[in-house]
C-alpha cells in the first residue's frame, strides 16, 4: 500500500500569506488537503519589513489551513524570494585517477564538491545547488555517470544563493510562530515544479511568477534549470503607478486595477470613461479607460523587459515558450504584452492538476505554495532510505519533543 | 650508466649550508625560540633577547642576551616601546657579537608590547649591518589587547619593514581559531608558537636547502609582497598511502588559510613540496592539481620542490602567501557591536544648526524627574563617600561637554542661559558604570526622536529650554545640599555629548534620491537599474525623459 506523507508549504508573499497542506502519496500523486490564506501586511517586494505584522498574518493563515485540512502543522517548507537572490551555473571538473577508468560514486561526489566550491560573497548562503547534468569526457547530458567508463567527469551545477541575513530573517520570523522550517525554497523553483510539465522543461521554457512584490523567473533548457532569479518589481508597482497617476489611494487603485484594468489600450475606444467609486458607491470622479490602461501597460512592459534582460542569452532555445503564473498573470492582456516583449509563445498557467480543492490549483496565485508541496515530495524521494530502526528512532524523537512541548 | 646523484652535487655547491641564526625578542619571541629549541627542528644558533631577566632565566635558548641590563635592571619594558628601544641600543655590542657570522638571521617578535616592538627594529638593523639576510617573523596583537597596543605594533611594523628583507606577519586574532573554544589558553598560545616555529622552519628550509625546483628568497618576498599584508601560512606533513593528499589537507587546515578559503583571493602563492627519496612526480602532480581548486586561475604560483632525505617517507607541503589586511577583514564576519549602535546612527540627521540645540535641551528635561526620585531615595540610604572616584570621573567627563558648548553659535538668546546647564554637575559624585547603562539607552533614543522631529519649530525648542531650567534647577540645589550621587545627571551628559558630536564627525552628504516619488516603496531598498529607480512610476520617468 502506498504510504503518504503530509507536507505544509508556507509562502509569505507581498499580497497574501498562504499555507497549503498537501498529501503526497508514494506513487507521486498530490492531494491538497487545505489552504489557509491571509492578506499580507508588512511585506514589501517579497521581503519581510515588519516582523510582528507578518507573524500575525502567518498565524491567521496557519489557523485557517489547520482548520480546513484538519492537520496540525508543525513543520513547513518556506518559500522565499527577494532581490538579493541570485543564481549562477558552475562546472566542476574531476579527472579520474590514472589506474581507474570506471566512474564511481566517490568520483561523482568529488566532481560535485568541486562544482559547489564556487565562491559566493561571504555574506551569502546557498539556497539550492541543483545538479544540471554530468559530462563524461565531453559528452553532455549524462544523467547517471556512475558505472560509465571515462577519464574526465564534469558536474554542472545551478547554484542559487542569497544574502544570509535576509534569508535567516524569514526563517526566524516563522520560527517564532512557532513553526519549524524544514527547508527554505526559492519560490519560482517550487512553482516551476507544478507549472511546468516535464515536456515543457525538456523543450525549454521560461516560467515567470508575476507576483505582487516580485517577478520571479526560472528558465529550463533541455530539462535542466539554467537560469533563475528575481526582479524586485511586481503587481504592487502597477497599483502604485495607478494610484499616483490617478491620485487615488492605494487600496482603491488596487481594486480598480483588478476589476477594470487591462494592459491593452490600443483597442480601447478613445473617450471611454470609467467612474471611480469609493467604498460607499459614491462616484468620486471619472478617468479615461485608455489612460488607466496605458499606465498599467507601461509598467507591466517594463517589468517584463527587466526579466527579459536577465534571460536574454537563453531566449533562443525555448520551445515551449513562456509560462506566466502568479497573481498578476490574471490581469487582462498580460499575455499579449509578454508576447510583445519576448516574441514567443506565452501561456498563462496555474498549477498542474492535483487532486483536492480544484479552485486552488487552477488559480495561478497558488502556484508557488502548491509547488512547495511538490518540491518537498521530490526532496523526500531523493533522500536516502532510512532503515526501519532509524525511522523508529526519529519517530521516538518526535514523540518526545512533542511531549516536552 | 653512471648514476648522477643530484642531491650530493647540489650540496657540494654550498659546502656547509647557510648559517642560520634565530633571535627571539621579548616574551612572544622567546616562547617561539623555546619551542624551536625543544623541537630541534632547525639547525641554527638560537638566541633569546629580553629585558626581563626572569623570562631569560626560564628560556631554554643556548644564547641569552639581557637587553639594557644597566638601564632596565632586569625588569621588563612594561609595554613601552621606547624603553625597549633604549634597552636594545644599550646592548648593541652584545647583540652584534651574537648575530655576527650568520648568513640568514630570523627575528621573531610579538609586536605591540615593549620589548618586542621597541627592540626588534634595533636588532633588525644590527642584523642587517652584519650583512646577513634578515627575515622577520612577527605577530600582531589580539584585538582585545586594545587600540594602543595595535598602534605600537603598527609603528614597529613600519620600522621593521624598512629593515628586514622579508616580513612574515601573523595575525594573533586568527590564532584563536587554531584550537577548540574549550581548550585552555595555554594550549592556544602553545599552538600559536608552534605555528610560528613551523613557519620559521619552513622558510629556512625553503630558502636554504637545495631543491630540484629551487625557491629563493626572492620568491618568498614576492609571495609576501602585499602591502600591509598578513601572512597566510599552511604546513602539512604526512606519510603513508595518500600522503600527498593528506599533507595538503593538513596544510589547508591551517587557520591562517581558513580551510583554503582565503586562498581564493591571493595573487601569489608559494608552494613548496618536500619529500624523501620516494617522492614521485605523480604525487606532486596530484597535489598541485588539488591545490588548483583552491586557487584562482590567475594566481601566480611559485612552485618549489625539494628532496630531503631527512623526511624519509613523508611529504611536507608548505603554502605561503599574503593577503592585505582589508581583504582579510572583509573575509571575517562583520563586527557585532555595529548592530547595537545602528539605530542611533540612523536617527542622527543631517547636520542642521537647530538640531544640536534641540538635543542639548531635550535630555535634561526628561531626566529631571528621575533625578528627583533618586535623590529622594538617597535620603534614606547613607551616601557612600568616595572622593577619589569623584575626582577621577570629573577629570574624564568634564572636558567632554566643552567642545560641544563651543560649537554652539549664540544665535538664540536663551541658549546662552541654558547651555551651561547640561555640564553643570561635575562636582556631583559619580555612579558605578553598571548603573549608567539602563538609563543611557532610552536617553539616546529620546534624543534621536527629538532630533528626527526637524519640523518642530524654534519656539518649541525655546519652550523646552525653559522647562529645563525650571525643572532641572531645583533638583540640582537639593543635590548639593545632600551631597549625594545622582546617577542620571551624569549619564545625561554622556548621552548628550555622544549624539551631539555625531553630526560633526559625520561628513556624509545627503544624496538627492528621495526627490522622486516612490510612493509605497518609500521605506524599501530601491531597485535601481542603470541609474533609474524603478520604484518610481514608469509613466513619471517616461514623462521626464520626454521632457528632456
Amino acid at each position: 500500500m502506498a504510504k503518504s506523507t503530509i507536507y505544509a508549504g508556507l509562502e509569505i508573499g507581498t499580497h497574501k500569506i498562504c499555507v497549503v497542506v498537501g498529501e503526497a502519496k508514494r506513487d507521486g500523486a498530490i492531494k491538497i488537503l487545505g489552504v489557509g490564506q491571509a492578506p499580507s501586511r508588512g511585506v514589501r517586494k517579497g521581503e519581510i519589513v515588519d516582523f510582528e505584522k507578518v507573524q500575525t498574518c502567518v498565524n491567521d493563515a496557519l489557523v485557517r489551513a489547520e482548520d480546513r485540512s484538519d492537520v496540525m502543522i508543525r513543520n513547513v517548507f518556506l518559500g522565499v524570494t527577494g532581490a538579493h537572490i541570485e543564481s549562477l551555473n558552475n562546472r566542476g571538473r574531476h579527472r579520474l585517477p590514472d589506474d581507474q577508468t570506471e566512474i564511481t560514486e566517490d568520483d561523482v561526489e568529488e566532481a560535485k564538491e568541486i562544482a559547489r566550491s564556487v565562491s559566493i560573497p561571504q555574506s551569502n548562503v546557498f539556497l539550492h545547488s541543483v545538479t544540471r547534468q554530468y559530462i563524461v569526457d565531453g559528452v553532455e547530458a549524462v544523467r547517471q555517470p556512475i558505472g560509465r567508463e571515462g577519464r574526465v567527469l564534469e558536474a554542472d551545477y545551478h547554484i542559487i544563493h542569497g544574502i544570509r541575513g535576509r534569508v535567516q530573517n524569514a526563517i526566524r520570523c516563522v520560527r517564532e510562530i512557532p513553526l519549524e522550517v524544514e527547508d527554505v525554497v526559492f519560490n519560482p523553483v517550487a512553482a516551476a515544479q507544478v507549472v511546468l510539465t516535464r515536456e515543457a522543461k525538456m523543450q525549454g521554457a521560461l516560467m515567470i511568477d508575476f507576483g505582487a512584490g516580485t517577478c520571479d523567473y526560472v528558465l529550463y533548457e533541455d530539462g535542466m534549470i539554467t537560469a533563475s532569479g528575481c526582479v524586485p518589481l511586481g503587481g504592487d508597482h502597477i497599483t502604485n503607478d495607478v494610484a499616483m497617476a490617478l491620485q487615488i489611494p492605494n487600496g482603491r487603485a488596487e481594486r480598480l486595477k483588478v476589476e477594470e484594468g487591462s494592459v491593452l489600450y490600443d483597442e480601447v475606444p478613445e473617450g471611454e470613461m470609467l467612474s471611480i467609486e469609493d467604498d460607499t458607491g459614491l462616484v468620486l470622479g471619472e478617468v479615461e479607460r485608455a489612460f488607466l490602461n496605458e499606465v498599467m501597460n507601461l509598467r507591466t512592459k517594463e517589468i517584463l523587459i527587466q526579466v527579459r534582460v536577465r534571460v536574454e542569452e537563453h531566449l533562443g532555445r525555448l520551445g515551449a515558450g513562456i509560462y506566466l503564473t502568479g497573481g498578476v498573470s490574471l490581469m487582462k492582456g498580460v499575455d499579449a504584452v509578454a508576447r510583445e516583449v519576448f516574441g514567443i509563445k506565452v501561456t498563462r498557467a496555474g498549477s498542474a492538476p492535483v487532486s483536492g480543492i480544484t479552485a486552488t490549483f487552477e488559480n495561478p496565485q497558488y502556484s508557488a505554495p502548491i509547488g512547495l508541496i511538490r518540491y518537498a515530495q521530490i526532496l523526500d524521494s531523493e533522500k536516502p532510505f532510512l532503515s526501519p530502526l532509524k525511522r523508529l528512532g526519529r519517530r521516538m524523537q518526535e514523540l518526545l519533543s512533542s511531549v516536552t512541548l | 650508466m653512471v648514476e648522477y646523484d643530484r642531491s650530493q652535487s647540489s650540496e657540494g655547491a654550498s659546502k656547509t649550508g647557510p648559517r642560520i641564526c634565530i633571535v627571539g625578542i621579548g616574551g612572544a619571541g622567546s616562547n617561539v625560540v623555546d619551542r624551536i629549541t625543544l623541537d630541534r627542528i632547525v639547525e641554527a644558533t638560537l638566541i633569546c633577547a629580553h629585558t626581563d631577566v626572569r623570562v631569560l632565566g626560564h628560556s631554554m635558548a643556548p644564547v641569552k642576551i639581557q637587553l639594557g641590563a644597566e638601564l632596565m635592571k632586569g625588569i621588563g619594558a612594561g609595554g613601552d616601546p621606547d624603553l625597549g628601544r633604549e634597552a636594545a641600543l644599550f646592548s648593541r655590542e652584545q647583540i652584534r657579537q651574537s648575530v655576527e657570522n650568520h648568513d640568514i638571521i630570523f627575528i621573531s617578535a610579538g609586536l605591540g608590547g615593549g620589548t618586542g616592538s621597541g627592540a626588534a627594529p634595533v636588532i633588525a638593523e644590527i642584523a642587517k649591518g652584519t650583512g646577513a639576510l634578515v627575515l622577520v617573523v612577527a605577530t600582531m596583537p589580539f584585538s582585545f589587547e586594545g587600540r594602543r597596543r595595535l598602534a605600537q605594533a603598527e609603528e614597529a611594523l613600519e620600522l621593521l619593514q624598512k629593515r628586514a628583507d622579508a616580513l612574515v606577519l601573523f595575525e594573533n586574532n586568527r590564532m584563536g581559531e587554531l584550537i577548540l573554544p574549550k581548550d585552555g589558553i595555554q594550549k592556544a598560545f602553545n599552538q600559536a608558537d608552534q605555528l610560528i616555529a613551523q613557519s620559521l622552519r619552513a622558510v629556512s628550509t625553503i630558502t636554504s636547502t637545495p631543491g630540484l625546483v629551487k625557491l629563493g628568497l626572492d620568491d618568498l618576498t614576492t609571495a609576501l609582497a602585499a602591502t600591509n599584508g598578513r601572512c597566510l601560512f599552511g604546513f602539512g606533513e604526512a606519510r603513508g598511502q595518500n600522503r600527498g593528499t593528506e599533507a595538503l589537507k593538513k596544510a589547508l587546515k591551517s587557520p591562517l588559510i581558513d580551510q583554503g578559503r582565503l586562498l581564493h583571493q591571493t595573487r601569489t602563492l608559494l608552494v613548496h613540496i618536500a619529500g624523501g627519496e620516494s617522492l614521485t612526480l605523480v604525487e606532486v602532480e596530484g597535489v598541485m592539481k588539488q591545490l588548483g581548486r583552491h586557487v584562482p586561475d590567475q594566481t601566480h604560483i611559485l612552485f618549489g620542490l625539494g628532496v630531503d632525505a631527512k623526511l624519509g617517507d613523508a611529504i611536507a607541503i608548505t603554502l605561503i602567501s599574503s593577503l592585505g589586511l582589508s581583504q582579510l577583514n572583509a573575509h571575517a564576519t562583520a563586527a557585532p557591536p555595529s548592530e547595537m549602535l545602528q539605530p542611533r546612527a540612523e536617527a542622527a540627521p543631517a547636520p542642521r544648526r537647530e538640531v544640536p540645540v534641540k538635543k542639548a535641551v531635550a535630555p535634561p528635561l526628561m531626566h529631571a524627574e528621575p533625578v528627583a526620585e533618586l535623590l529622594f531615595k538617597s535620603e534614606e540610604i547613607t551616601p557612600p563617600a568616595h572622593p577619589p572616584a569623584v575626582e577621577a570621573v570629573e577629570s574624564i567627563q568634564e572636558p567632554e561637554p566643552e567642545p560641544f558648548i563651543e560649537e554652539e553659535e549664540p544665535t538664540f538668546l536663551d541658549e546662552a542661559e541654558f547651555a551651561p546647564a547640561p555640564p553643570a554637575p561635575p562636582e556631583i559624585a559619580p555612579t558605578p558604570a553598571t548603573a549608567r547603562i539602563p538609563v543611557r539607552t532610552p536617553v539616546a533614543r529620546e534624543l534621536a526622536e527629538a532630533a528626527r522631529a526637524k519640523e518642530s519649530t524654534l519656539a518649541s525648542v525655546v519652550a523646552r529650554s525653559v522647562t529645563l531650567q525650571t525643572e532641572f534647577a531645583p533638583p540640582q540645589d537639593e543635590l548639593i545640599s545632600f551631597d549625594n550621587p545622582p546617577p542620571p545627571a551624569v549619564t545625561t551628559i554622556h548621552a548628550t555629548t555622544i549624539v551631539a558630536r555625531k553630526p560633526a564627525s559625520d561628513p556624509q552628504q545627503t544624496f538627492s534620491l528621495g526627490e522622486e516619488d516612490r510612493g509605497r516603496f518609500k521605506d524599501t531598498e530601491p531597485s535601481i537599474v542603470q541609474g533609474e529607480d524603478l520604484d518610481v512610476p514608469t509613466w513619471m520617468r517616461l514623462k521626464k525623459k520626454l521632457r528632456r
